[in-house]
């Protein structure tokens, strides 16, 4: 017999049911209430819970969360101002404080969108599942996005979430992609706040790739520097399926940024690359896991991380490979800037290989900044703090060459130098 | 324009003395050579005047067009006409040579109060000196040093000298790793530079460099001092005796 102790609940998980009962969802009821019966059960996950061991949710997330209302088509609108397109000439669907807004922007020949909150991810885990029992509960707006086969789509889709500023409120968006067969497109996913006002936003996204699909696939996370932020990406890879994955963390004081990938089709060629800018008081963690379910699948990943300040970085790499997975050909590689004495880096790779006949490799750095670059850039008249963006930024370029869009390549490139600016 | 006193420098981490005593005044329009064996520390001696940060001056003074030389930031040496073309330039993957160049220009111009050059104009300036110096213009849209040949390293070196027209050119051994065409290259690029508002201290190991960067004065250094001062008569007199001889004899 086993005596069962009644567990206190955290501030934040208070906060959270709280904001549940009184939101009153009157769809997806099942799910939510499943959802938030295991965030009741579980609670917030701890160090204790291994995929949360350097990121300890039950300790950083703040309490005192209301369900965002729908913002005015006026903020709506005004809300984005502040942050021109990344892509010119996207067809880009809107999210405000978690509300999907169809602002009629035509979309390309090929792509479809119906305004329907998708399927709720598996809440299966408890405490290792938080970041998908939140988005299961809370989702508010979403869409499921369908590219037909053999399309080849010619402007880039964007999926664009933006904070309206409304303080201590939390939002929730869940979107569905299904790429057809043969079809090839990009997609930026970018998610935006302003600095100094503390908000939550959660977001869940899948992606299938169907036979032969070529997707392009960029993340730009740029919350404020208040803000909590809980994602997940969940993508499945069929035979010959190819996609390039960029993910650009440069913002947010609670990031955990989860991506998931499932080969379930040989051929496929999954290329991960990634810059984490990690500034200020700022906690951003991205764990990874890549599972090879069948015979002859790529898999190459690559994160550059700068972490300065108090900031704490965290990167988790699992890679598994089943018993039926021969000739897997899997890389990772993590390398570290640590550019103050308060600031840390916590790089975990994962290998869990089942298969006799297969390639993985992986490996972590942690530097500082090259002294003796510094000096021959300094002895040419560069100032010091000139000098310091430059390493840093030749350091991350290297990374952003994966991004093909090369207009694309360049806003990034900016939203660096700003936070470059910033924090170094 | 130079003028070093007593100086003692000595290295940051482990204490071990360099420089003991050292005297060294160089005149605008001079070129001066510096000779010495391994370890008399000729190479300090180019570090502590473009102010790397690993040694420490426990005595003496370096007076450098009447100011202060060792109260000034590695970049405001730099911008007060101070360089460095270092022995071993480092190679610094991600950053392209010609966003170096122009960072370099730029920052110096600004530090003097100037205006910053335009891009057509950076690029012209470019152009005319790497042709005089047999560059290939390709080889700077590549990382800064990186992948090019020691010859190629020293080069640019020579290059960003006469970018940057700075008004005391330090060489630290210009002349090692470099073949006979590449000495000539790299010598008529620094006669070129040669100008009565400038001076350059050229340090090797040999007499050969001398041959085509031909010194106003030669100084001897040996245990951290200069032992002997003479005109480029001494470097033959070197070349033809060896060291032992002379440092004994100036001992």
């Amino acid at each position: 017999m086993t005596a069962h102790t009644p567990r206190i609940l955290t501030e934040a998980e208070t906060a959270l049911i709280a904001a549940f009962e009184t939101a009153g969802f009157a769809d997806a009821v099942e799910a939510r209430a499943a959802a938030i019966e295991s965030l009741k059960e579980s609670g917030l996950p701890t160090r204790r819970v291994e995929a949360f061991h350097y990121t300890d949710l039950r300790a950083l997330m703040a309490a005192g969360y209301t369900l965002a209302k729908r913002p005015t088509d006026e903020i709506a609108q005004s809300s984005g101002d502040a942050f021109p397109r990344l892509v010119s000439d996207a067809a880009v669907l809107h999210f405000r404080d978690g509300h999907y807004f169809d602002r009629g922007e035509e979309l390309p020949d090929g792509v479809s969108v119906v305004a329907e909150l998708p399927e709720a991810p598996a809440v299966t885990n408890g405490a290792a599942d938080a970041v998908a029992a939140i988005n299961t509960a809370f989702s508010i707006g979403g869409t499921t996005v369908t590219v037909a086969p053999n399309a080849d789509v010619a402007r880039t889709v964007g999926l664009a979430h933006a904070q309206t500023g409304a303080a201590d409120t939390l939002g929730a968006i869940r979107n569905a992609i299904h790429v057809g067969k043969g079809a090839k497109c990009s997609f930026v996913d970018r998610g935006v706040g302003p600095n100094g006002v503390r908000y939550l936003f959660s977001s869940h996204t899948d992606l299938v790739l169907e036979e032969g699909a070529d997707v392009s696939f960029v993340m730009s996370i740029e919350e404020g520097d208040a803000a909590q932020r809980l994602s997940r990406l969940n993508v499945t890879l069929h035979k010959d399926a190819k996609l390039n994955l960029f993910l650009l963390n440069a913002g947010g004081k609670l990031v955990r940024q989860e991506i998931e990938f499932d080969f379930m089709g040989e051929g496929a060629d999954l290329n991960i690359a990634g810059i984490n800018l990690i500034g200020g008081e700022a906690h951003i963690d991205v764990t990874s896991r890549i599972t090879h379910h069948v015979p002859n699948t790529t898999a190459t990943e690559t994160f550059r991380n700068v972490a300065t300040g108090r900031g704490r970085g965290v990167f988790q790499g699992q890679i598994n490979v089943r018993q039926a997975a021969q000739l897997t050909d899997a890389r990772m590689a993590c390398n570290t800037l640590l550019l103050s004495d308060d600031c840390d880096f916590s790089a975990k790779p994962e290998l869990e290989i089942f298969a006799d006949d297969v390639q993985c490799a992986h490996g972590a750095t942690v530097a500082d900044l090259e002294k003796s670059y510094l000096f021959y850039l300094r002895a040419r008249g560069i100032s010091e703090v000139t000098a310091r963006r430059m390493l840093v930024k030749a350091f991350v370029a290297e990374v952003l060459e994966n991004v093909g869009d090369e207009a694309l390549a360049e806003r990034l490139e900016g939203i660096i130098d700003v936070w470059m600016g910033q924090h170094v | 324009m130079l003028e070093i006193k007593n100086l003692h420098v000595r290295i940051e981490e482990d204490g071990t003395e360099i420089l003991r005593g050292l005297n060294l005044s160089v005149k605008a329009g001079e070129v001066a050579a510096i000779m010495g064996p391994n370890g008399s520390g000729k190479s300090t001696l180019s570090y502590v005047l473009s102010g790397k940060e690993d040694y420490e001056v426990t005595e003496g003074s370096i007076t450098y067009n009447g100011e202060d030389l060792l109260e000034m930031d590695v970049e405001e040496r730099a911008a007060a006409g101070v360089f460095l073309a270092f022995q071993y330039p480092v190679e610094i993957p991600g950053v392209p040579t010609m966003t170096f160049l122009k960072e370099a220009m730029n920052a110096q111009r600004k530090q003097r109060g100037e205006d910053e050059l335009t891009t057509p104009e950076f690029i012209k300036r470019v152009r005319a000196a790497a042709g005089d110096l047999k560059i290939d213009f390709n080889m700077l849209k590549r990382p800064v040093n990186v992948g090019f040949s020691g010859g190629e390293k020293k080069r640019a070196e020579i290059l960003q000298m006469s970018l940057l027209e700075p008004k005391l050119c330090i060489l630290d051994e210009t002349d090692s790793g470099l073949d006979i065409d590449a000495l000539k290259i790299v010598s008529d690029g620094v006669n070129h530079l040669r100008d009565p508002n400038r001076a350059v201290i050229v340090i090797t190991h040999y007499q050969r460099l001398l041959d085509h960067i031909v010194p106003d004065s030669v100084h001897v250094l040996s245990k951290g001092q200069i032992v002997k001062t003479g005109d480029k008569s001494l470097a033959l007199e070197l070349e033809a005796k060896g060291y032992a001889d002379i440092i004994d004899t100036a001992a």
